[in-house]
């Protein structure tokens, strides 16, 4: 062979060495997310709460090795808050989450029953839908006093909506397909095409919805919480952070505001990253949009 | 196009709108009548000395507080019917004059912000769908992926600081500017004051629009008829002017008309930082000094607006074009 | 397509420096403009809106000048009685009747005249709005001529000198319900426009009797706070009140006056055991704050100068009492604090014991521990509870902080301890919060105090004669040398700090001595309003 033949032989296998595809790609991207959450999560453990006791000798200090976000107007360490904060902000947004994915699987299976529970079910996700979602979240938490309790029922109660149709549509899908006709002409019941044929199907989908629903669960927390409902100020949460910007900033402390902000949104992005990679995984087309 | 059927789907769903508006008052009744706040004392609030005995009884008889729970709702449903939403307790007025000014503020706040980020959007989409992969792609994309994850109330903050503070070139807040006399207030005055909170409100809008344009775009600019048209020889700008806008346009007005809600929970947020007088720092102060007849008003008052969009939404797509019969927009 | 790119690129460049450039000549236009206000106009952001609207009758005015009315007396600067409306005024022997001789001179903006008419209608409408119940003690108000009015008491009244300083007199023809939002009045501005939750502009009175102010147009903005800050930040506002954490903010041309208050905050507590009372409303008692040892070790424990100088920044001073600094206090109710070892002592003595080793004190059973409230959006109070909470730990008691709206606290203020504020001008104040008669009513005495001493004490101040004599009174309520309402004695109340308030104004605005400022900043400011100038 030429030299140069030789050459771009060589040339291509060491480009062959380093190339990955893109599922390993996705994958990567899934782990290294998952990594990063959990890390947060343990740090939210691992930092203690002396550091966000007040501390009146600590005010305001400027961010440092000791306090990477700086300090507050109450000595208390932002780092620790913020790393805390985040912890109950995804705790808030995990449970409602998940409440609202049992509403939506719930929902969606009903609407699959028959025409006249598909109407039903459409008319209440159409009933739901129409109010903005800040408006129910204030409402209902007015109508439950407050807190925790109606903050996680309000963001619960206003997201289910989206994944219901999700699910509807594919449990639609699926008792339409061959297999389960044959499967019912089998003689197999109900129950059977129910959680053989059709659970297995749509738990990905569930999967995929839950880990999107988180970033607007916890951004609806966050924004509930500065309006002033929701979480007590005195407690580590984004939100209550968030709010109290407006004095950071006025005061100079731009970076009381700007570094927790960032780490809510970086949060946020990565539970967004993992769903979208998973979706990709699960559906391929989808990675074409 | 059967007249009679667009007809009949009108009336359909104004019918739904009716009905899911009733079911919306009755919902957020029985969410009001349960919260652990008294609504007599509510409405009364820290007047309760001040209040005398008619006073009292013509208040109780308002709520029927003396009837059962559904003849409560009817009492109330029908005076709210008549147009009689009650006086608000902050602000010692009719609800529905409240309503009226606080809705004409925001109304120019959220139709900026809509029609910035309807034809924003709509362009920067159609932009980075015929510039796929390239790096205006690549920024308008990146620049949607961050902004559609930023919290609306750290983006207004982040404004008002660069703006009001450092450069100094906008005002602080509300609607008119400080000191002045109602009847010297121009309209670039009333501008100037809101050019920050429509920005911050159309911001999110964009970049919503804008992916949702590029998508749709891009279906088309790989569909046969497209690359006949290119084989025809035209350009990338006379295909998108030639097929791509028509075929694109009612997606985008669809969901244009379908983000009045996202709009609205939006401007309770942009109008709290911005201190700006609007429909939406009303429900925030109504739901916490606990005004229950402003808090139920405004909430009607959004599910109509929201339900009018969506309605609007559902009756273009369908009207407008037949292929879509079946598939509800909304 | 290239070419096309690099044009995008250059007409984006030059559309944003255009808006730049246009920008940057807008905002010297505007900063400009900002100074260049006409010097008799006034912008500020001091005060909250009235939700009741500007009627005397439903409570404005009484906390500082009412602007739009006249009251029949003032106090100057250092609090002594001086005449505004009134030209005299005289106490009976039996100190049951007060007559109030008034000028004659008086107009209302309208041009109508303010006689005696007036007065007593103002005094009448009060005495039977269901509103106040500090009136019940007058009989009637009568008038003798036109400018002449006797007021009849039911019993003698020492403080009923106040409430003809913070009554604002309203025109009898001119009343309706309409008043609040149109107040014609005698005052030295007239209410020109109000944009309802943005703004008031006050005009100056053409008609006014007194002094003329300097300003002959004011605006009042309802801000937020940071709103208000970051507006002066920007040159576009004379003056706004700030709290602590934005003074050590350096604004060009502008500079902090610090006003001493007595404007107070501290925890109040419920001193009954659960279960004690019985009331219909909500629970009363707590057992764990019903325990004086608790009280008085928390009262010990804390370091009230290192709060006002870790949380007011220095800008105020402690608080032993609801009256520090005003005529009726009593010096002796200082004590020494942040005395942790006396604190633990106490509790031992009182035989509360960490059984359990898990940091916190027990006592037959119960555990140191209790709620403490704030009213959530208010921060100072909200980092009082934090750091007071965090102060205590050290001696075994353990305090749950709670959040919660006024509304909200309405349900719990008689069992859990509420971080509470006051401060009047009106020595009233010290027998509605401490009275018996006053236990669970409104906001007054929710703790459900009762002692019998202070009690007899209160009633002897408030059928004094004189001031003097009254303050005596007063004072011995507070502490008599064996029992009283202050932190030696019962510590029903454990007084935290004095607020000062804190205003950034123009460097050459010039607010004159303003009084020690009650509770609530803002409004009272204006007491003085017509001495206000810019310094050349």
């Amino acid at each position: 062979m030429s030299d140069y033949a030789i050459n771009t032989a060589n040339k291509k296998k060491q480009k062959q060495k380093f190339t990955i595809n893109r599922r390993q790609y996705t994958f990567g991207v899934i782990g290294l997310s998952i990594l990063i959450l959990l890390s947060v999560l343990i740090a939210s453990y691992a930092l203690p709460d002396s550091n966000i006791a007040t501390n009146l000798n600590a005010k305001n200090l400027e961010p440092s090795f000791d306090n990477i976000f700086g300090t507050d107007w109450l000595g208390r360490d932002m780092f620790t808050r913020t790393i805390k904060g985040l912890r109950l902000s995804v705790a808030v947004g995990a449970l409602a989450a998940t409440i609202s994915v049992i509403i939506a699987t719930i929902l969606g299976m009903i609407a699959s029953i028959n025409d006249k529970c598909d109407l039903a079910v459409s008319w209440f996700i159409d009933l739901f839908l129409g109010m903005p979602h800040i408006v129910f979240l204030i409402l209902i938490s007015f109508a439950l006093g407050g807190g925790v309790k109606g903050v996680v029922v309000g963001v619960a109660v206003t997201h289910w909506p989206t994944l219901t149709r999700i699910v509807r549509a594919e449990i639609l899908q699926i008792k339409t397909s061959d297999y389960v006709k044959i499967s019912r002409h089998m003689g197999k019941t109900s129950w059977y095409v129910a959680t053989k044929h059709i659970l297995p199907h749509i738990v990905p989908q569930l999967l995929i919805g839950y880990l999107l629903l988180f970033p607007h669960a916890i951004l609806h927390e966050a924004a509930i919480t500065f309006l002033g409902f929701g979480l007590s100020p005195h407690k580590p949460a984004i939100g209550i952070i968030l709010s109290e910007s407006m004095m950071y900033l006025s005061t100079g402390m731009w970076w009381l505001a700007f570094f927790p902000g960032l780490a809510l949104i970086i949060v946020v992005k990565l539970f967004d990253v993992i769903g979208e990679n998973l979706k990709m995984l699960y559906d391929p087309s989808s990675a074409h949009e | 196009m059967n007249n009679n059927s667009v007809l009949t789907f009108i009336i359909k769903k104004v019918i739904r709108f009716t009905s899911l508006l009733f079911a919306l008052c009755a919902l957020s009744f029985v969410l009001i009548s349960n919260s652990p706040i008294d609504p007599v004392k509510a409405y009364i609030g820290a007047d309760m000395m001040n209040v005398g005995p008619e006073q009292r009884a013509k208040i109780e008889q308002y709520w029927g507080l003396d009837k059962p729970a559904h003849e409560q709702f009817l009492s109330w449903a029908s005076a709210v019917a008549r147009g009689d939403l009650g006086d608000s307790k902050i602000y010692r007025r009719p609800v529905i004059e409240i309503i009226s000014e606080r809705f004409a503020a925001s109304l120019l706040l959220m139709g900026t912000a809509w029609t910035i980020s309807g034809i924003l959007g709509f362009i920067l989409g159609i932009v980075s769908a015929v510039k796929k992969g390239s790096w205006i792609d690549k920024v308008i994309k990146w620049y949607c992926f961050v902004l559609a994850s930023t919290p609306t109330f750290w983006l207004g903050l982040l404004l008002l600081i660069v703006f009001v503070v450092w450069l100094g070139i906008l005002p602080i807040g509300l609607a008119v500017p400080a000191g002045v006399l109602k009847t010297d207030v121009t309209l670039a005055d009333k501008l100037m004051h809101f050019i920050l909170p429509a920005l911050t409100l159309s911001i999110l809008g964009v970049a919503n629009m804008a992916m949702h344009t590029r998508t749709k775009l891009i279906e088309v600019l790989n569909s046969d008829y497209v690359l006949f048209a290119k084989a025809r020889g035209e350009s990338d700008w006379e295909i998108v002017k030639n097929h791509g806008i028509r075929n694109i346009a009612l997606p985008a007005i669809t969901l244009q008309f379908a983000y009045f809600g996202e709009l609205f929970g939006g401007s309770i947020l942009a109008e709290k930082i911005f201190s700006y007088p609007g429909l939406g720092s009303a429900i925030t102060e109504a739901g916490l000094r606990a005004d229950v007849p402003l808090l139920l008003g405004i909430v009607l008052f959004s599910a109509i607006f929201v339900f009018s969009g969506n309605l609007i939404a559902d009756i273009l797509y369908k009207v407008v074009d037949p292929r879509m019969r079946g598939i509800s927009a909304s | 397509m290239r070419k096309f790119q690099a044009g995008l690129l250059a007409v984006v460049f030059l559309l944003t420096s255009i808006l730049l450039g246009g920008c940057k000549q807008n905002s010297s236009d505007i900063n400009e403009s900002s100074t260049q206000r006409p010097k008799d106009e006034l912008l500020l952001a001091i005060g909250s809106e009235p939700e009741g609207g500007f009627d005397p009758i439903n409570g404005w005015g009484r906390y500082g000048s009412p602007l739009f009315q006249s009251t029949l007396l003032k106090r100057d600067q250092n609090m002594d009685i001086v005449m505004d409306l009134a030209k005299a005024y005289e106490v009976s022997e039996d100190s049951l009747s007060w007559t109030v001789i008034i000028r004659e001179d008086v107009k209302f903006s309208d041009g109508s005249n303010l006689t005696s008419d007036d007065v007593v209608f103002t005094y009448d409408t009060l005495l039977n709005s269901a509103s106040s119940i500090d009136m019940t003690f007058m009989e009637s108000v009568e008038k003798i001529d036109d400018y002449t009015i006797k007021f009849n008491l039911k019993t003698p009244r020492s403080t009923f000198i106040s409430n003809l300083v913070a009554t604002g007199i309203v025109p009898k023809n001119l009343y309706s319900g309409e008043y609040y939002q149109n107040p014609i009045g005698s005052g030295p501005f007239i209410l020109k426009q109000w944009d309802k939750g943005q703004q008031i502009i006050v005009e100056s009175n053409p008609l006014y009797y007194g002094q003329k102010p300097q300003f002959n147009k004011i605006t009042f903005l309802f801000l937020e706070e940071d709103a208000a800050f970051a507006a002066a930040k920007a040159g576009q506002i004379d003056m706004t009140s700030i709290p602590p954490s934005y003074a050590s903010q350096k604004i060009e041309g502008m500079k902090i006056v610090e006003v001493d208050s007595v404007d107070n905050r501290g925890i109040m507590f419920p001193v009954v055991k659960s279960n004690e009372v019985d009331s219909d409303s909500s629970p009363v008692g707590n057992d764990v704050t019903a325990d004086k040892a608790i009280r008085e070790a928390l009262n010990i424990a804390v370091d009230r100068q290192e709060i006002v100088d870790g949380v007011l920044e220095g800008y105020g001073t402690a608080a032993h009492s609801i009256c520090e600094g005003l005529p009726w206090w009593n010096e002796e109710t200082v004590i020494e604090d942040g005395n942790i070892d006396m604190a633990k002592k106490v509790l031992a003595d009182s035989g509360w014991i960490d059984l359990d080793s898990d940091g916190y004190l027990e006592k037959d059973s119960v555990k140191a521990e209790f709620n403490l409230v704030y009213p959530s959006g208010d921060q100072l109070r909200q980092s009082l509870a934090m750091v007071v909470s965090d102060m205590v730990k050290p001696i075994g008691i353990k305090i749950n902080i709670e959040a919660k709206t006024w509304d909200e606290i309405e349900g719990v203020l008689h069992k859990d301890a509420i971080l509470m504020g006051w401060g009047s001008h009106d020595p009233l104040e010290m027998y509605n919060v401490y009275s018996s008669n006053m236990k669970g009513i409104e906001w007054y005495n929710p703790g459900y105090y009762e002692n019998k001493k202070v009690d007899e004490y209160m009633d002897k101040a408030l059928q004094a004669k004189t001031e003097e004599e009254a303050n005596e009174y007063w004072k011995k309520a507070q502490w008599d040398g064996e029992t009283g309402l202050s932190g030696k004695g019962d510590v029903p109340w454990v007084w935290l700090v004095n607020r000062s308030h804190i205003y950034l104004m123009k460097d050459n605005l010039d607010i004159g001595s303003p009084q020690i400022q009650p509770h609530g900043h803002g409004w009272p400011l204006t007491s003085n309003i017509e001495q206000w100038k810019w310094i050349d």
